[in-house]
């Protein structure tokens, strides 16, 4: 079923990553991704895996369903390890080499390195931000975060509307959609068969049903706002005013820090005799 | 002789997340051939799971729906030709409609049956005349019509695979009484007609009272109680109980004998109390 997507859906719960602002969560999911790309060692990648074990089991939702979010993305990680095992040039002898097929070791090192890091990339950001932060909270926070840009003439405001009205949407469209399929199953439609140009065709029975009523959604929904007085930002206040507590500045030094180990650990090698077995061990360069 | 009929089905929405839901419980019931069978219950009661089983469209997560005495998901892949023969008319149906003329619109399910151009035809004039369609309106598109002439041609849409049981949630919902009129009459004529089976799915209890052989009622996800019309509407109280009406002439009816007026005959539609009363007054007078 469609609704079997969980990348990107909102998991409500009390536990402290739940409570963080949403500011705080979206300036640590961008300071994680770039630790991410920084980690360029086994030892970096095993901390940044170490440090998304830690925040999957704060966070009290089910390593099960954590994991079930990585299915979508299962094939990218395929894909890229197929192509770094065999496209990958390396020193010294192959490991297999059979007509036009060869393999390295290197190459093996960086499809597993490179797997584990978009896999490590997904959940960290999931965990943080997306299964941990309602929409609305999320939208509230980029808003206040890109305030700044309004002095330079972007509308902060209207797009923040724009992208909490389409997150809202989401939910709704999928069931619709949903529905409009099983309506159309229900007179024999059949989506599963037939060759590339049958199942494009077997698609508009759905798509014409869903903009249609979209179309008359947002028509709707502008009536209803505008009932409602709506008219931008001007004037307008907060329900629900955000204020950092204590447990956000907590997690900031803990993202700093950790920060700042992984840019020591990155300019430490150059202080390790490069022949020496802790070398290889600690910062084997993919 | 029953036609559908469900043995220890129960069914749970994303087993396994923390979403899980039950929305069926160990159910068992038989819908009679030939007999419009009503299903009552709140809204959230499993109504409309239920239906979606009958049609194959959800499989139940355990026990078996039989019809005409054989499990519908014997043969998993032949389960559209289940659909052609469980005619399932969803609520809002007039949210399906996408083709460029009504014709083609109420021709979709024959089209998706394989059958010829005639034959086609033949059914789309035939589905026409039971929801009183106008045949000047066969070849508008569907969304120059009005709402009830859009619900008209839905239901139309799935006459039109001639089904030998006829499933409707809500196909009143939001229509005027006229419009109810005329659609659940022509219902009635269609299962004369083909010697068909009728559910209905609805909240009306005097649409229940006035079109219906038997009543099921649901309760949380259970079957609360099974009979025919007079059996169900007879016992008032049981219904409030759950927080369900009976129609407004059996309330009466109920109010007047417990305060001593001695009612006999069918006391739950206008026709059958007026009887009643005016029975009781003569009786008086002799």
């Amino acid at each position: 079923m469609i609704s079997d997507i969980t990348l990107g859906q909102f998991f409500p719960g009390f536990s402290p990553i739940h409570k963080l602002d949403p500011r705080t969560k979206i300036i640590l999911t961008t300071l994680f991704i770039i630790e991410v790309f920084l980690a360029d060692t086994p030892l970096l990648l095993a901390l940044m895996l170490l440090t998304t074990v830690i925040m999957i089991g704060v966070s009290r939702i089910s390593f099960a369903v954590v994991l079930r979010g990585i299915k979508p993305i299962f094939f990218i990680i395929i894909f890229t390890a197929f192509f770094n095992i065999f496209m990958t040039k390396g020193q010294g002898e192959p490991l297999v080499h059979f007509k036009i097929i060869t393999i390295y070791k290197e190459g093996i090192i960086r499809a597993v390195f490179m797997g584990l890091r978009v896999i490590i990339l997904i959940l960290g950001t999931s965990i943080l931000l997306t299964y941990t932060t309602s929409p609305i909270s999320l939208t509230d926070g980029l808003e206040i975060l890109f305030k700044p840009l309004k002095k330079i003439g972007i509308p902060v405001h209207l797009f923040s509307m724009m992208m909490t009205i389409a997150l809202r949407f989401i939910p709704t469209l999928i069931e619709e959609t949903e529905k409009i399929m099983n309506a159309q199953k229900s007179r024999g439609a059949d989506f599963s068969q037939g060759g590339l140009i049958k199942r494009v065709k077997a698609l508009i029975p759905i798509l014409v049903p869903l903009l249609v009523s979209s179309f008359k959604r947002a028509e709707e929904l502008a009536t209803a706002m505008e009932a409602r007085c709506y008219r931008g930002d001007k004037n307008r206040t907060k329900l629900v005013k955000l204020t950092y507590k204590p447990l956000d500045f907590l997690w900031f030094a803990m993202a700093v820090l950790l920060f700042g180990g992984i840019i020591a650990l990155r300019i430490l090698p150059g202080h390790i005799s490069p022949d020496s077995l802790i070398y290889d061990i600690l910062f084997y360069k993919v | 002789m029953d036609v559908l009929e469900l043995k220890n089905v129960s069914f749970v929405y994303s087993k396994g997340t923390p979403f899980q839901k039950v929305a069926l419980d160990n159910i068992n019931i038989s819908f009679e051939k030939g007999k419009i069978t009503g299903l009552i219950g709140h809204t959230g009661s499993g109504k409309s799971t239920l239906v979606n089983l009958l049609n194959g469209l959800n499989k139940p997560s355990e026990g078996t729906v039989l019809l005409n005495g054989k499990d519908i998901w014997e043969k998993p892949k032949e389960i559209s030709k289940i659909r052609y023969k469980v005619g399932l008319v969803m609520q809002y149906p007039e949210y399906q409609l996408f083709d460029e003329t009504v014709r083609a619109d109420i021709g979709f399910a024959p089209r998706n049956l394989g059958l010829s151009k005639e034959e086609i035809e033949m059914r789309v004039l035939e589905a026409a005349k039971f929801t009183g369609i106008d045949d000047s309106l066969l070849n508008k598109s569907p969304f120059e019509l009005s709402g009830g002439q859009k619900r008209r041609v839905a239901i139309a849409g799935i006459l039109a695979m001639k089904p030998e049981v006829l499933i409707l949630d809500e196909p009143a919902a939001g229509l005027d009484p006229r419009g109810r009129r005329e659609i659940l009459g022509g219902l009635t004529e269609y299962i004369n007609h083909n010697d068909a089976s009728i559910i209905l799915v609805s909240h009306s209890m005097e649409d229940m009272a006035y079109y219906c052989d038997n009543v099921v009622v649901m309760n949380k996800s259970r079957v609360f109680k099974s009979g025919t019309v007079k059996e169900i509407f007879s016992n008032a109280d049981e219904l409030n109980d759950i927080g369900l009406d009976v129609p407004i002439v059996a309330k009466i009816a109920s109010k007047l004998k417990k305060s001593g007026i001695d009612l006999q005959g069918t006391l739950y539609t206008v026709e059958g109390v007026k009887e009643a009363i005016l029975n009781y007054i003569m009786e008086g007078k002799r």
